[in-house]
């Protein structure tokens, strides 16, 4: 009897064990659905190729959309400073969206950003980008915000992805969260969002400054 | 049904307590089961009221009583949630799992009866917490799917959904340990002789239940949790703006969301296993096929979860796998419902209320099974996702498949919990009219999704009208049934006639029939010799 | 037993009632999909017309089994049960047979889901983009006009207008063009959905997503948000007028008068609390 109930113990014990680990996995799972996602391009992340040396250029174009939005939560205005390019396939471009604080105080946004149709997303490199940081706008302030990026020869090797001729690059702007103005979380404006804020703006002032590409105040 | 005649029941080796000690502090598996089985019963009545006011409501177009939306989303909310967690899980896992596979098995109770009873006032606490969850704050109106960002805290400000997510933390909680509870016990506690190839089939879909949810709720309360911090202590897991990403607990909610549908349709198998056998007088058809069909069911079960995304924005590669994944599942539950026929084919079939209730799920689960293929084409999916076609789909395999099952339960395994059997003809009545009731509020939702009626709206163009009203009248007609079920509840109490050990004859031969009617207090205390009382092989 | 043969009429006379009237909005006592109205729409109507047939099959096939198990086995027909618990060959046979459908029925699906998921080399684009509880649209190539969609309130509606489906600006679009849609939300979920024409894509926060559609002919093609969204998800339906090109260019010009450009330096106050009811 005595030994039944170590059994039963031991059973009980690994169970308890396994559930653990279970919970542990869909921890595990925000980390590794981002990494999952960043590495294979899935849902139409782009890859980041910031170290890679792009590849050859070929002949071959593709056309590539760039789309622009803000939640209206975040008071500004973004736009693409170009609505569409045609680029060389494998070619490092550059291309710029603009964004605009229309509101009477100095606001830090985040951008969030995807590729369309998903499955080009592997093949959709940014070297450079300003969605790495966190952007604070002074008021009335304006800004060209630069991306660069090549589209992957191999696009058109892939069965998969042979037909594609268009690609999207939508950017959404959002109110940074622990930005005091925000509506969402962190609106309370206590010390510690204060913080965060002073670090988004030191993040851009070395943003800003590496790229130089400010158009200044208006 | 309380444990009502057990004061007959003598035992010469311990005493049993009475008063509210005996179910307060209950560590029996028989009194947790019913306990679990009132909790149902209350959970049935809540959340049917509820459905029966959606459906009140949906009769005609226009609105009729409910002009506060949000209230609408909670009911619809609230009786997913109610359904799911306090009456399917707890009849069929708590209830008749509690009571009757310790009797099965030849085990005097659970492995760890403490354990069981904190299961038990854990899912209680639930309740109340999802009661309470409903009535402050505007309610949860998100769904049972909690999707963000319509949960988080700037679209549900407010402790409803914080409390839903509680009640939540406690049902998972409880049925972890209920499951662990299960599986100690199945492993660790049968009799000599009972193999597990030897083992009756529902205590094969409990034990195939009990590791769904071991693997399955952990990643629920992960998820839940994450949630929670998004609401309340400034996290992103799941919000855009902070680097999260709404998709994602759509990704762990699926991953539960799925292995639970089976969790509630298991123990629904196993149960019209044993029944279709005792009815045909004949051993189940194919056992080990039977057992290791749940087996694969439930693996296969975690492998799918995306089949309720398709429409999210998910790469077509993706689509095409949970496409080919989903259609596999098809195959063990063919295997599934065929050997049920086979079970039946040559046998010499008695049309007992339990009997008549174990076709009428298997027509059904067909009915819905069938749906069910359909909707695993991600590209059909296109058209019914989120539309009345879906919600046609499972009710047939839940409402009608695993609620079947329950009643199949009751009137199989009254007898012996009580010692008293239900009134033949009144079953009987209530079964058909049941049958034609549900049909009539289900079927037609089917012709609904089919032109596009979306879930989930309190009110429909004028054109949906005809199929509604129904609809509404079949879920008039299937609370006459409910009432009438309560009716024979009660009547089986205070006029049941009594029965002997086993009532169903030769067909019956797993080790519950054994023990005499009602079933003592306590079972099984001197091991049961298997012999050749073997449900198979 | 007979009784459960009910089940499969309704299934039956969907199936005879598929394709048999044109319809761009929901009708009365209609069992099947609205008419397509689009080349995608058409082809899953004709799988659906297929899997209708496997599945009514396999339903009255084993319908029917269970009924004659009914009547040759019961007690009075059969007093003395056999004791047969096994034979490979059946069992064999009921896990292959099922297979063989599935392979029926997969090929088609992965041919229809990689069609739907063809990446046009669309003519134009617009998007959509989900508000609690609206729709706004953008026409990106036509000028970048933007204009919101909201419900016309019961006591708004116009003759003709169907209640719950019209909305006050209705998007045009150009029919014979494919017309690339790129969908995102302000807000919460939602799922832009039109039954005639098959387009049903989530709107999620911070993401777009991207689909397509062909429009065949000419009508107004009515639909509803397909995800739960808060209060008013049911009052925030989507309303096609699909036009022909020369009508659409007209449109476009007047258009650009009458709606702001999307990207114009005045700041939209988001309209909020537009539940219309």
């Amino acid at each position: 009897m005595a030994n039944a109930r170590r059994r039963n113990g031991l059973i009980a014990g690994a169970l308890f064990v396994v559930a653990g680990g279970m919970v542990g996995m869909a921890f595990a799972a925000v980390p590794l659905y981002q990494l999952f996602c960043q590495v294979t391009g899935y849902g139409g992340t782009p890859r980041i190729g910031v170290s890679e040396k792009p590849v050859a250029a070929g002949d071959r174009t593709i056309t590539v959309r760039f789309d622009a939005n803000v939640n209206s939560t975040l008071p500004w205005k973004f736009r693409p400073a170009q609505k569409e390019m045609t680029v060389r396939l494998g070619e490092t471009v550059l291309a710029h969206f603009v964004a605009r604080n229309v509101s009477a105080e100095p606001i830090v946004g985040t951008a969030t950003f995807n590729v369309t149709p998903f499955k080009a997303g592997p093949y959709f490199s940014k070297v450079e980008c300003f969605c790495f940081t966190e952007q604070s706008l002074d008021p009335g302030q304006e800004v060209a915000m630069p991306v660069s990026f090549y589209v992957d020869p191999e696009i058109h090797a892939d069965p998969g992805t042979r037909e594609i001729r268009t690609i999207t690059l939508s950017y959404t702007f959002f109110r940074a969260v622990g930005d005091p103005g925000g509506t969402g979380k962190g609106a309370a404006g206590t010390d510690q969002n204060l913080l965060s804020t002073d670090k988004g703006s030191t993040r851009l002032a070395i943003a800003v400054g590496s790229i130089g590409n400010r158009i200044g105040k208006r | 049904m309380a444990y009502g005649a057990s004061a007959t029941a003598h035992d010469a080796h311990e005493h049993i307590p009475t008063g509210w000690r005996r179910w307060l502090y209950s560590t029996n598996h028989k009194d947790i089961g019913t306990m679990y089985m009132v909790l149902a019963m209350i959970g049935g009545v809540v959340g049917g009221a509820m459905s029966w006011f959606i459906r009140l409501e949906l009769a005609v177009p226009g609105i009729q009583y409910i002009d506060d939306f949000q209230f609408y989303n909670v009911l619809v909310t609230a009786h997913g949630l109610i359904m799911v967690f306090f009456v399917v899980m707890p009849a069929l896992i708590g209830g008749f799992g509690n009571w009757i596979v310790p009797l099965m098995i030849g085990a005097p109770d659970m492995a760890f009866p403490r354990m069981n009873n904190i299961s038990f006032w854990l899912l209680a606490a639930a309740l109340i917490l999802l009661v309470t969850a409903a009535l402050i704050g505007g309610g949860p109106g998100t769904g049972w799917t909690v999707y963000p960002p319509l949960s988080n805290a700037e679209y549900h400000p407010g402790p409803a959904v914080d409390f839903a997510i509680l009640s939540l933390h406690l049902a998972g909680a409880s049925s972890l340990l209920g499951a662990i509870n299960f599986i100690t016990t199945i492993l660790n506690m049968r009799a000599p002789g009972m193999t597990l190839h030897r083992m009756p089939l529902f205590v094969w879909s409990i034990l195939v239940t009990a590791f769904l949810l071991l693997l399955a709720m952990p990643v629920l309360a992960g998820a839940l949790t994450m949630l929670l911090t998004d609401r309340n202590f400034g996290t992103s897991f799941f919000d855009a703006a902070g680097g999260g990403d709404p998709i994602l607990w759509q990704h762990l909610f699926w991953f539960f969301g799925h292995p639970e549908v089976y969790i509630m349709i298991l123990p629904g198998f196993g149960v019209i296993s044993q029944v279709v056998s005792t009815f045909s007088r004949k051993p189940v058809f194919g056992y080990l096929g039977m057992a290791y069909a749940m087996v694969s069911i439930g693996v296969i079960g975690f492998i799918v979860w995306a089949h309720h995304m398709y429409t999210v924005g998910l790469d077509v590669d993706t689509r095409a796998y949970f496409v080919a994944a989903t259609l596999v599942i098809a195959v063990p539950t063919g295997i599934k419902i065929f050997s049920w026929i086979a079970t039946m084919w040559g046998g010499s079939i008695r049309f007992d209320t339990p009997m008549l209730w174990a076709m009428g799920f298997i027509a059904l689960f067909v009915v819905g099974g069938v749906t069910g293929l359909v909707l695993a084409n991600a590209g059909v999916n296109t058209a019914v996702h989120d539309t009345y076609y879906v919600v046609a789909h499972f009710h047939y395999v839940l409402s009608l498949g695993a609620v079947f099952s329950i009643f199949t339960a009751f009137y199989y395994w009254i007898g012996k919990m009580t010692g008293r059997q239900y009134p033949e003809t009144l079953g009987r009545i209530h079964f058909w009219l049941t049958f034609v009731s549900v049909n009539l509020l289900f079927f037609p939702m089917h012709f609904l999704g089919l032109q596009g009626m979306p879930r989930r709206i309190p009110d429909y163009a004028d054109a949906y009208a005809g199929w509604n009203l129904v609809s509404s009248f079949g879920a008039l007609l299937t609370a006459l049934a409910t009432v009438l079920f309560f009716y024979i509840v009660y009547r089986t109490f205070t006029a049941g006639e009594k029965v002997a050990a086993n009532p169903w004859g030769e067909g019956a031969t797993t080790l519950e029939w054994t023990v005499e009617s009602p079933a003592p207090f306590h079972t099984h205390e001197e091991i049961p010799a298997m012999g050749r009382r073997q449900p198979a092989e | 037993m007979i009784k459960r043969l009910r089940v499969l009429a309704p299934l039956i006379a969907a199936c005879a009632a598929a394709g048999s009237a044109l319809a761009a909005a929901p009708e009365p006592w209609r069992l099947g999909f609205q008419a397509a109205a689009s080349p995608v729409m058409e082809r899953i109507s004709e799988f659906h017309n297929l899997l209708l047939v496997i599945i009514t099959g396999i339903t009255v096939f084993v319908l029917g089994l269970m009924v004659y198990v009914a009547l040759r086995f019961n007690e009075k027909s059969n007093p003395v049960p056999s004791k047969t618990t096994h034979n490979t060959v059946l069992e064999v046979l009921w896990t292959a047979v099922p297979v063989v459908i599935l392979m029926v029925i997969a090929v088609p699906s992965f041919k229809l889901l990689y069609f739907m998921d063809r990446a046009q080399n669309a003519e134009m684009t617009i998007k959509v983009i989900g508000h609690q509880w609206y729709w706004s649209y953008e026409y990106p190539d036509h000028g970048n006009f933007t204009f919101d969609s909201l419900m016309v309130p019961d006591d708004e509606l116009k003759d003709g207008q169907p209640r719950l489906l019209a909305v006050d600006n209705k998007v045009v679009l150009p029919i014979d063009t494919d017309i690339r849609i790129l969908l995102t939300s302000d807000d919460v979920l939602h799922a832009w959905a039109v039954p005639a024409l098959i387009t049903k894509l989530d709107a999620v926060p911070g993401r777009i997503n991207e689909t397509w559609m062909r429009i065949n002919r000419e009508g107004t093609y009515y639909g509803q948000c397909s995800e739960l969204c808060g209060v008013n998800h049911g009052f925030m339906p989507v309303a096609v007028e699909a036009v022909s090109k020369e009508t659409f260019q007209a449109w476009v010009k007047t258009a650009n008068k009458e709606f702001a450009r999307a990207d114009s330096d005045a700041l939209q106050v988001a309209e909020t609390g537009t539940g219309a009811r």
